[in-house]
């Protein structure tokens, strides 16, 4: 896909860290695969008794596969039943052997196997150990359950994402996922690092919900100093609550659905933005002359501007715009992104890599670029249980007969 | 070292969370960031930003005017005792200074350098601009946010910023573990672009995986069986993950009478809110919802492990015992009126600590410059003269 090729011989930030992977859904694989890419070998153990888990409940849909796919790309897979003491003895065997554990289930599974941050820690007392879940584990909303959008709800995105005249409509996909994806990932990166300097492993408690909180940015400062403000926040559209500047919003372009976002905040800006539309008799009246007057007739100022950009192609404009110092841009579909993006495309966003078959799977890449440990992934997702020779003899160094007797024990039913 | 503007001030917030130490350099006058409201009423202006705030607890602060020789002079000094440099620049401008990467890590072969900018340092749109509303749209992310039958939408606050930030931490968290094992710094090279469209869930791989482009669904939350009801208090949100979800729900609709035909065979498929029935379905589920409040229907589908939950609005807010118990929410000595939200995790042996409120302009110059630095009080006094400090 890219030409931009992520290089493969460069070093690998993390080789030779393993992590023990009993996540599943979203959060969790999301926060492995950006260990993964690095060179950390990841075993992702699952179970026939689950669901069929890695890519969520819908993972025999083709945007499961897809998920599947690209949550867990370069990882192991092995299957264990954790309900037998055989299937449990081995995964003991691997946290010795383990760098980190990673988990979000609800806080009583792990406990039940003798694998909270208590019973890892003995097996192997320098373990890092990830635990996700929705609302951490303590405190009196810790055994609730959640999805990504019961989160989204809860921690007020989804009354603050919406149009002020319309009900609300909230994140349209599990942000919340993908945020506690990239916060379990930061974690386990902060405590190898403080391992590295102490020796010292550590147990990360990750609450989705504290993490989908932080990102309200100053809203709790705001709650608590106007405390007397009845209005209250409400949502904004594509508006900022703060310092937003008109026009600032998505426009209606030529063409089937196609919408161009443009944002203007200083006097500078507007002059440059009447310009390249061709100076129009409307953006020289004086209700437009000031920041302050063009936000209080943003309505206005929005509709004016949908009357220009209605006879544009959003690509157009967009450029146009780009050329005079106005911050524009495509509201690029999921389309857009895979085929038409040149920029996206030219930074290699996107990556195929080769599944169990040899089918080619696109993948994301991650947005970060690093000069010398760039990261590689170059094997896709794992088959269910793909692994268990290269995890039980390659790594534990099971005998064929010890693999016969778990295997009567059920450890693998 | 933190120059960074709105796209990387949530990266320095993070990293001086942890405990760097975090100088964030300044203009002569102050940040622009702190002319962005909201503001607290009793602090006067340029320090009464909770913006501000916010984003920069832990940090120290400089004033340093960077177009000036003297003061490029003075950033490349700092640089050499820096760990990580932080920045926002357009691609190109630090460098034309003498302050790229290139040049302050040819003797400072450890420094981390992360750039943070709208589209990379790379490709044809490298020197485009874009605010946070025009890299969620680039990112893929607004187009399926909203209702099939408004303008694509944002979500709430700064979020393409911060994923940015977000990324560019995890970049850089690598880099520093790298160069423990080898004493190696690196550069490192975020797009909100990127960072937004590795962050949207389903688009990508809805695309890339059935050939259709994920489309907005208002409520429905992607059009699976995830939907956000209006009921006799507000809003609720409703998962049937599960087949017992959606059985459990329509039970307990029909015990009070209200679940219509939801009960026939026809419906049993928990994924149905998607298909052909989709608007009767929604029709009797919120005829239902209606009759009851959140806290019902949040107690009701918790107790029977079911993921549904209130959509809480703004002013309940800080009411969350949740955040209360588990000591997120902090209230500071010295701002008793302001309530902080704190870490997005908890460590045991790691601590995220507010060691210091967001430092006023320049507050740390005399520290850094003399202490630090080892300037005069008088070479101090004639920078500040000439407008460089």
């Amino acid at each position: 896909m890219g030409s931009f090729s992520m290089a493969e011989t460069g070093a690998l930030a993390l080789q030779g860290i393993r992590v023990l992977d009993f996540t599943w859904i979203h959060a969790g694989p999301s926060a492995t695969r950006i260990l993964s890419d690095q060179g950390a070998q990841i075993i992702k153990v699952e179970s026939n008794q689950a669901l069929a888990v890695v890519g969520g409940p819908s993972s025999n849909t083709a945007r499961g596969l897809g998920q599947r796919h690209n949550w867990n790309a370069g990882k192991r897979s092995i299957s264990l039943n954790m309900k037998t003491d055989a299937g449990k003895n081995l995964a003991r065997r691997l946290v010795a052997v383990s760098d980190v554990v990673a988990e979000n289930f609800s806080g009583r599974v792990m406990p039940s196997w003798g694998l909270d941050y208590e019973g890892v820690r003995k097996i192997k007392p320098d373990i890092i150990m990830l635990s996700m879940s929705g609302f951490g584990r303590s405190g009196p909303w810790k055994d609730r359950v959640s999805y990504g959008q019961t989160l989204q709800a809860w921690s007020g995105f989804t009354n603050l994402t919406g149009f002020p005249d319309t009900r609300p409509s909230g994140p349209a996909s599990a942000y919340s996922d993908a945020v506690g994806g990239m916060t379990g990932a930061q974690a386990v990166l902060l405590a190898l690092i403080q391992r590295a300097n102490t020796g010292l492993g550590q147990w990360i408690d990750v609450s989705q919900m504290e993490a989908m909180s932080t990102l309200l940015g100053p809203l709790a400062l705001e709650l608590s100093a106007n405390k007397s403000n009845k209005t209250g926040v409400q949502r904004t559209g594509n508006r900022l609550s703060h310092g937003g500047g008109a026009p600032h919003g998505a426009y209606r372009c030529q063409g089937n659905d196609r919408w161009i976002a443009i944002t203007v905040f200083t006097d500078e800006e507007w002059v440059s933005f009447v310009n390249a539309i061709g100076s129009p008799a409307w953006a020289s009246e004086d209700r437009f002359a000031t920041v302050d007057s063009r936000e209080e007739h943003a309505d206005d100022l929005d509709t004016l501007v949908e009357s220009w950009t209605l006879n544009q192609s959003a690509e157009a404009a967009m450029q146009l715009l780009q050329t005079a110092g106005v911050a524009a841009g495509v509201v690029l579909t999921g389309e857009d992104m895979a085929n038409n993006d040149p920029q996206l495309r030219e930074r290699g966003t996107f990556q195929q890599v080769p599944d169990a078959a040899g089918v080619p799977r696109t993948i994301e890449r991650a947005a970060y670029k690093l000069s010398r440990t760039p990261g590689s992934v170059t094997r896709g997702a794992p088959e269910f249980g793909a692994d268990q020779d290269f995890v039980l003899s390659g790594i534990l160094g099971l005998s064929d007969e010890e693999l016969a007797e778990a295997a009567i024990a059920g450890a693998f039913d | 070292m933190d120059l960074s503007g709105d796209l990387g001030v949530y990266c320095g917030k993070l990293l001086a969370d942890v405990g760097a130490d975090v100088i964030k350099i300044e203009h002569p006058g102050g940040d622009a960031m702190r002319r962005t409201g909201p503001f607290v009423a009793d602090a006067a202006p340029m320090e009464n930003s909770l913006h501000w705030r916010h984003y920069n607890t832990n940090k120290r602060s400089i004033t340093l005017n960077i177009e000036t020789s003297a003061g490029t002079d003075l950033l490349g000094k700092l640089a050499a005792t820096a760990d990580v440099v932080l920045e926002s620049f357009q691609p190109g401008y630090l460098s034309a200074k003498g302050l790229g990467y290139d040049h302050l890590s040819e003797a400072n072969t450890g420094l981390v350098y992360a750039s943070l900018t709208p589209f990379g340092q790379t490709g044809p749109y490298r020197d485009y601009k874009a605010s946070d509303l025009v890299g969620f749209a680039m990112g893929g992310y607004m187009y399926v946010t909203g209702w099939p039958d408004t303008s694509p939408n944002k979500l709430w606050g700064l979020q393409a910023y911060q994923t940015t930030s977000n990324r560019a931490f995890i970049g850089i968290l690598i880099a520093l573990f790298h160069r423990l094992a080898t004493g190696e710094g690196q550069y490192v090279d975020v797009s909100m672009q990127e960072a937004v469209a590795t962050t949207t869930e389903h688009v990508n791989t809805t695309y890339n995986y059935t050939g259709e482009s994920a489309i907005r669904c208002g409520f429905r939350h992607g059009g699976q069986f995830i939907a956000t009801w209006q009921c006799k208090d507000g809003y609720v949100s409703i998962t049937t993950n599960t087949a017992k979800a959606w059985d459990d729900l329509r039970a307990w609709m029909e015990r009070d009478g209200m679940a219509g035909d939801l009960m026939d065979e026809q419906y049993n498929d928990r994924f149905i809110l998607r298909g052909e029935h989709g608007a009767h379905i929604e029709e009797l589920v919120e005829a239902w919802t209606l009759t009851h409040t959140r806290a019902e229907i949040t107690e009701w589908g918790q107790a029977n492990h079911h993921p549904w939950g209130p959509v809480t609005t703004a002013d309940e807010l800080l009411g969350m015992e949740q955040h209360w118990e588990r000591g997120f929410y902090l209230v500071p000595p010295g701002e008793e009126e302001l309530v902080y939200p704190g870490s997005p995790y908890k460590m045991s042996e790691n601590g995220w600590r507010l060691n210091s409120l967001a430092p006023g302009i320049g507050q740390h110059n005399h520290q850094i410059f003399c202490e630090e630095l080892g300037l005069s009080a008088e070479d101090l006094q004639a920078l500040i003269s000439d407008g460089v400090v």
